[in-house]
């Protein structure tokens, strides 16, 4: 799990997290399909290189490097698998890269995004308000059920429960006790959330002002011209017969 | 009988910067009832995942009985030392009161008849009898919090340590929850009631431990920490009203009589006033 790090928002104050969100979406994705559809190592590299320069923009090197330990176990299965399946040392390596070049992009990006900035960057792009505010309010969520998770299966724990012992079946059976409470606990949450969103009128009215509304600044538009730069790169280098 | 061994333990959450506790030092013997006091975030909870093994030491040890909480699981301590968690819904998961109880039993390995003895015995003592069949969820507030402990205390831990537990409760549930904890330290069992509400404190335990952001501040007789006005205001507490009370009559025992002692004072103010 500890991989997941790597894609927690962090509150900082940085040119990256000060960007709109829209611009950072742009930029993110592309860099995610050119870490894609290339293979050569110089162009991985670059990627990689680049990404770490984004990272320290948004001083957030430190969450990327303690995420890469988690990474350590997909580059190990990668490894194991281009070695049973007649790849060579070399192709697993160029593959971690690009798992690597991938993950990043997307790592910045959540890393100096807040879920409602993600949020409202969907809604712009036309999503509808119940979807957005759905997905905001999940990613808002996961550390609090998590949080209860922790602390159901502390409690059963320390009512004698073992999840490691016993056969399969068994195993299932354990877990239970701490699902049960959990699920119970969440769908209350669930309706008191409902009610909390009703007596604020949500959804009352179908025209919504934004508190916040977003706005392209110079840096945006440098992110953007960043990024049609480095299509027309790809595009170039493809065309030089670089894979 | 159980004894707990702590010695300059500090704990640090794997994520977090700073320790939640530090440089922690004590021990409890036998038949001891300590309440440990403190502000919210002091590291109450912390301290006590730390006594069950729930979390183990960054540095420092916890020793039960002479031998280190790394070398023992969650389950062989929680024979020996139960964990009331503060909020009983975060256990609660069979359809009725009766089976919440048999799964402690069951885990460690109670027959079936055995188990059908205790369950009948210990809802008599918690006063949940009538609700043998019910599901757990339906319960009051301060009837969760007792199942809660009662499930607990079914397989007769020799410590028990409770998080919190009259969080919630209005008057009435909190003084039975009082009684229950209260027959179980005159069984000479070992009761750690971690709280902030000092007068439920101070009707149950002889000793306490004042944490303060991560440190001991305070250990000694409940009655003479919370005597010393220094210490009181730098924990974010207040005395216990009965202990003033006595130290202003020259009374003494008066928390036996808490009850009537506060209907007569409610008496005392209404001709006060009018
Ligand atoms: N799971 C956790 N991860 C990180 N920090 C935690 C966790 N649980 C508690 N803390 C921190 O440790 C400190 C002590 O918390 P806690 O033991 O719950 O205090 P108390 O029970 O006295 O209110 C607090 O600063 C809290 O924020
Ligand atoms: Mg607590």
């Amino acid at each position: 799990m500890s991989f997941l790090r790597a894609f927690k928002y962090r509150r900082k104050d940085t040119a990256v997290h000060r960007l709109d969100p829209r611009s950072k979406f742009l930029l993110s994705t592309i860099l995610m399909a050119v870490s894609i559809v290339f293979t050569d190592i110089r162009v991985l590299l670059a990627l990689v290189f680049g990404q770490i320069i984004l990272l320290s923009l948004a001083e957030s090197l430190r969450e990327w490097l303690s995420s890469l330990r988690g990474l350590l176990f997909f580059f190990a299965v990668i490894f194991a698998t281009q070695l049973l399946f007649g790849g060579t040392l070399y192709t697993g390596f160029i593959l971690s890269l690009r798992l690597l070049a991938l993950s990043s992009s997307m790592s910045w990006f959540f890393l100096s995004s807040t879920p409602e900035d993600i949020g409202r960057a969907m809604s712009v792009a036309g999503l509808p308000i119940e979807l957005t505010f759905s997905f905001t309010m999940a990613i808002r969520f996961i550390p609090v059920i998590y949080d209860e998770f922790q602390s159901i299966y502390d409690t059963q724990r320390s009512r004698g429960l073992e999840l490691e012992k016993g056969g399969f079946r068994n195993r299932i059976r354990n877990l239970m006790p701490v699902l049960i409470p959990l699920l119970v606990g969440t769908i209350r949450r669930t309706y008191e959330i409902a009610d909390a969103m009703e007596v604020r009128a949500f959804g009352a009215s179908p025209k919504r002002t934004t508190f916040k509304p977003l706005r392209l600044k110079s840096g945006d538009y440098l992110v953007c011209a960043a990024s049609a730069i480095l299509v027309a790169l790809a595009a170039y280098l493809k065309l030089l017969g670089i894979e | 009988m159980v004894k707990i061994v702590v010695e300059s333990l500090y704990f640090r959450y794997p994520e977090a910067s700073d320790y939640a506790l530090r440089n922690i030092s004590f021990r409890i013997v036998e038949g001891e009832s300590v309440a440990i006091l403190g502000e919210n975030g002091a590291g109450k909870t912390t301290l006590a995942k730390n006594l069950n093994g729930l979390l183990k030491p960054t540095e420092g040890s916890v020793k039960i009985d002479g031998v280190d909480t790394r070398n023992l699981s969650v389950a062989k301590i929680a024979r020996k030392i139960g964990f009331v968690n503060h909020n009983p819904e975060h256990q609660f998961f069979a359809e009725k009161v009766e089976d919440e109880v048999r799964f402690g039993l069951r885990n460690f390995g109670f027959s079936e008849e055995a188990a059908d003895k205790t369950i009948r015995e210990v809802l008599n003592v918690f006063g949940l009898e009538e609700y043998r069949g019910k599901n757990p969820f339906q319960l009051s507030g301060g009837e969760k919090k007792r199942l809660a402990i009662a499930s607990i205390m079914a397989w007769r831990p020799e410590a028990l340590i409770v998080d919190e537990p009259t969080i919630g409760m209005d008057y009435a549930q909190k003084l039975n929850i009082r009684r229950v904890l209260r027959s179980i330290v005159s069984e000479g069992r070992c009761v750690i009631v971690i709280t902030h509400d000092v007068d439920f404190a101070a009707s149950i335990c002889e000793r306490a431990i004042i944490l303060s952001r991560g440190e001991v501040i305070g250990d000694g007789r409940l009655r003479d920490l919370l005597s010393d006005d220094t210490l009181v205001e730098k924990a974010s507490l207040r005395k216990p009203f009965l202990i003033e009370l006595e130290k202003e009559t020259g009374l003494t025992g008066l928390e036996e009589d808490f009850d009537a002692i506060s209907s007569t004072l409610v008496e005392v103010f209404q001709k006060c006033r009018s």
